[in-house]
C-alpha cells in the first residue's frame, strides 16, 4: 500500500508533471471563469434572450446593429469618454504634483502618503454617501462652506449640467492617491546622482522635476496611464450608487447601460452583451495604442 | 536665502495639508454625522461636531436590514476568496517562475491574455453559466470564479522570480521534491508576498459591488456593498442611517489598513515597477 502510495508520489514529483499539477487549479479558474465566458459573450452578443436565458432566438448582428440606433447607446459612449478622459488626466496630474513633493522618505511624507491613500479601503458605495450628503444642497458642510462665501446653492448631483463633473471629482478624489504611491515608487528609483549634478550646475526644482524626473519615470507614467485608462472605462460602482446614470442619463456610462439592459426591468441580455463587446473593443484599441506608443518610446 | 527655503517649504506644507484635509475631511465629517440625532442633520447651518452624540442612527441601521447578516456575508466572501486564492495563485506563480514545463510561456501568456479582458465583458456569461449551473446565489457561485486572478499570479511569480536559485538547489541536495521546495523553503520566505496579497485581496473582495451583486439576489446571500448601497438612493431622506451604514461598511478596512498600511502601500508601488 505504502509502496503504491509511493509510486502515485514519485509520479507526480518527477520532471514537468510537478508545473502542471502546480499551474492546473489557477489555469482550471482562469479557463472556465473568464475565457469560456469570453467566448461565449461573442454568442450571446448575436442573441435575444432574456435574464432566465428561456427562447434565445438567433438575431445575428441585430444587435450591434440596434445599439448604433439607439441614442442612449452614443449617449452613454459619450458619458464614458468624458468621464475617462477627464478623470484620468486629472488624477494624474495631481498625482505626479503630489508624489514630486512627497519621493523622500521622511516621516512626515509618509504621513502624508498614507492620508492620501486612504480612500483606497473606502467602498463605492461609502465614498458615494461621503459626498452626496456632504454636498448635499440641504443639509451638507461643503455647501454651507460655499454658500456662506457667496456662492449660489448648487445641486451638485441633481443638476444635469454638473452631475457628471462632481461624479468625476469623487472618481479623482478617490484615485489619485492611488497614482501618487505608485509615482513615488518610480520615483524613488530615478538616480540621486542625476539630481545631485544638476543641482550642481544650479537648475531650479522645477527644471529638474521636467528634466530628469518626468523623463525617468516614463515606464511607470505609461502604467498608471493605460491601468487607469481601461479601469476608468469600466467605471460603474460610483456613478450606480450615487446617481444611478440621472439626471437624465447625464452621467451614465457604458457599464451602467450595459447593467441596466441586462438585469432592469427590459432584460435583454444580447442586446447588453452586445454593447458590452462594443465596450470591449474599445478597450482593446486604446490599450493596444498606447502600449505600442509606449514600445515605441522605450526604444527611442 | 535661507529665507526663501523656509518659505517655500511652509507654501508646500500647506499645500500638502490642504489635500489632506480634502481626504479627510468627508470622512470625518460622515463620522461624526453618524452620531447625530436626526434633527439636528437637517438642521442649518450644518455642523462639523455633534452636539448630542447619540446611537439612534446605528439603531435605525441595524433594524432595518439584516446587517448582521450582511457583514457574515461579505466577510465569509471576502475570507474565503482571498485564502483560497493567495494558495492558488502562489501554486501557479512558483510554477510559472521555477519549475520547468512543456507549454509553461504560453500558459503564462494565455493568464496574461485574461488581463485585458474586462469584468463586464464575462459578466452576463458568467452569470448565465453559474445560473445554469445552478449554483446561483449559493456561495459556490461566489467563491468559485474568484479562486484565481491574474494579478495574484503575477505578483507571486515577480516574487518567486526574485528569490535565488542556491535555495532550490540546497533543498534538491536535501531530497525534497519539488513541493517540498515549495512548501518548506520557498513558501515561508514569501510571507510578504503572500501577506500583500491577503491585504489587497480582503479590501477588494470586501469593497466589491458589480460581483456580488450579480451573483446574489436573496436578502440571506446579500453582501454588506450591496445593503449599504440601498440605504442611499436618489430620493432618501433620512440621511443619519445612510451615514451610520457608510461607517460601519468602512470600518473593518479601516482597521486592517490601520495596523497593514505598509502592506497596502508596498503593493501597490510595486505593482507599478515592474512594468
Amino acid at each position: 500500500m505504502m509502496d503504491w502510495l509511493k509510486r502515485v508520489r514519485n509520479y507526480w514529483s518527477s520532471g514537468s508533471r510537478t508545473g502542471y499539477v502546480m499551474v492546473a487549479p489557477a489555469i482550471l479558474v482562469l479557463l472556465i471563469f473568464n475565457i469560456i465566458p469570453l467566448f461565449a459573450s461573442f454568442g450571446i452578443s448575436l442573441l435575444d434572450v432574456n435574464v432566465l436565458f428561456n427562447n434565445p432566438k438567433f438575431v445575428g448582428i441585430q444587435n450591434y446593429l440596434e445599439a448604433f440606433r439607439t441614442p442612449r447607446f452614443w449617449n452613454s459612449l459619450k458619458n464614458t469618454f468624458i468621464f475617462t478622459f477627464l478623470e484620468v488626466p486629472c488624477q494624474m496630474a495631481i498625482g505626479l504634483a503630489l508624489a514630486a513633493v512627497l519621493t523622500r522618505n521622511k516621516w512626515v511624507n509618509k504621513l502624508f502618503r498614507s492620508i492620501y491613500f486612504l480612500p483606497i479601503i473606502c467602498s463605492a458605495t461609502a465614498v458615494g454617501i461621503m459626498w452626496q450628503l456632504i454636498l448635499n444642497s440641504n443639509i451638507g458642510y461643503v455647501s454651507w462652506m460655499l454658500r456662506s462665501i457667496g456662492l449660489p446653492k448648487i445641486s451638485f448631483l441633481k443638476d444635469p449640467e454638473i452631475a457628471m463633473y462632481t461624479v468625476i471629482f469623487m472618481s479623482v478624489w478617490r484615485s489619485f492617491g492611488i497614482s501618487t504611491i505608485i509615482f513615488v515608487a518610480g520615483m524613488q528609483e530615478v538616480p540621486a546622482e542625476l539630481y545631485e549634478s544638476a543641482d550642481l550646475d544650479g537648475a531650479s526644482k522645477f527644471r529638474e522635476f521636467f528634466s530628469i524626473t518626468l523623463p525617468g519615470i516614463i515606464p511607470t507614467i505609461y502604467f498608471v496611464l493605460i491601468t487607469r485608462l481601461i479601469g476608468s472605462m469600466q467605471v460603474f460602482d460610483l456613478i450606480f450608487v450615487t446617481t444611478g446614470g440621472g439626471p437624465n442619463f447625464r452621467t451614465e456610462t457604458m457599464v451602467n447601460y450595459i447593467y441596466s439592459r441586462a438585469f432592469s426591468s427590459d432584460t435583454r441580455l444580447g442586446y447588453a452583451t452586445a454593447m458590452s463587446e462594443c465596450l470591449f473593443a474599445i478597450i482593446l484599441i486604446i490599450s493596444i495604442l498606447f502600449y505600442r506608443r509606449m514600445l515605441k518610446d522605450e526604444q527611442a | 536665502m535661507k529665507q526663501k527655503r523656509k518659505l517655500g517649504n511652509f507654501i508646500k506644507f500647506m499645500i500638502l495639508s490642504f489635500v489632506a484635509a480634502i481626504i479627510l475631511l468627508p470622512v470625518l465629517w460622515m463620522f461624526f454625522s453618524s452620531f447625530r440625532a436626526a434633527k439636528e442633520i437637517i438642521s442649518w447651518p450644518p455642523k462639523f461636531l455633534p452636539h448630542e452624540w447619540v446611537f439612534d442612527n446605528y439603531r435605525k441601521v441595524f433594524k432595518r436590514a439584516p446587517m448582521m447578516t450582511y457583514i457574515k456575508n461579505s466577510a465569509i466572501f471576502a475570507v474565503s476568496t482571498t485564502c483560497l486564492s493567495c494558495m492558488i495563485n502562489s501554486f501557479a506563480g512558483y510554477a510559472f517562475a521555477r519549475l520547468h514545463f512543456r507549454g509553461k510561456n504560453v500558459l503564462f501568456t494565455m493568464c496574461l491574455m485574461t488581463m485585458m479582458i474586462p469584468f463586464q465583458v464575462t459578466m452576463i456569461p458568467l452569470f448565465t453559466m453559474i445560473n445554469k449551473m445552478g449554483i446561483y446565489d449559493t456561495w459556490a457561485g461566489l467563491i468559485l470564479p474568484r479562486m484565481a486572478g491574474v494579478m495574484g499570479i503575477f505578483m507571486m511569480r515577480a516574487f518567486f522570480v526574485g528569490l535565488p536559485l542556491e535555495l532550490e538547489e540546497a533543498g534538491r541536495i536535501d531530497g525534497l521534491t519539488d513541493y517540498g521546495i515549495f512548501a518548506r523553503i520557498m513558501l515561508p520566505l514569501a510571507k510578504p508576498a503572500l501577506v500583500t496579497q491577503i491585504v489587497l485581496g480582503l479590501n477588494g473582495a470586501w469593497n466589491d459591488l458589480l460581483y456580488p451583486l450579480l451573483m446574489t439576489s436573496n436578502v440571506r446571500m446579500r453582501m454588506l456593498s450591496n445593503g449599504v448601497a440601498l440605504f442611499v438612493g436618489q430620493d432618501t431622506t433620512d440621511y443619519g442611517p445612510a451615514f451610520a451604514a457608510g461607517v460601519v461598511s468602512m470600518l473593518p478596512m479601516l482597521l486592517l489598513y490601520l495596523f497593514g498600511q505598509r502592506y497596502f502601500v508596498e503593493g501597490t508601488a510595486t505593482s507599478g515597477l515592474k512594468g
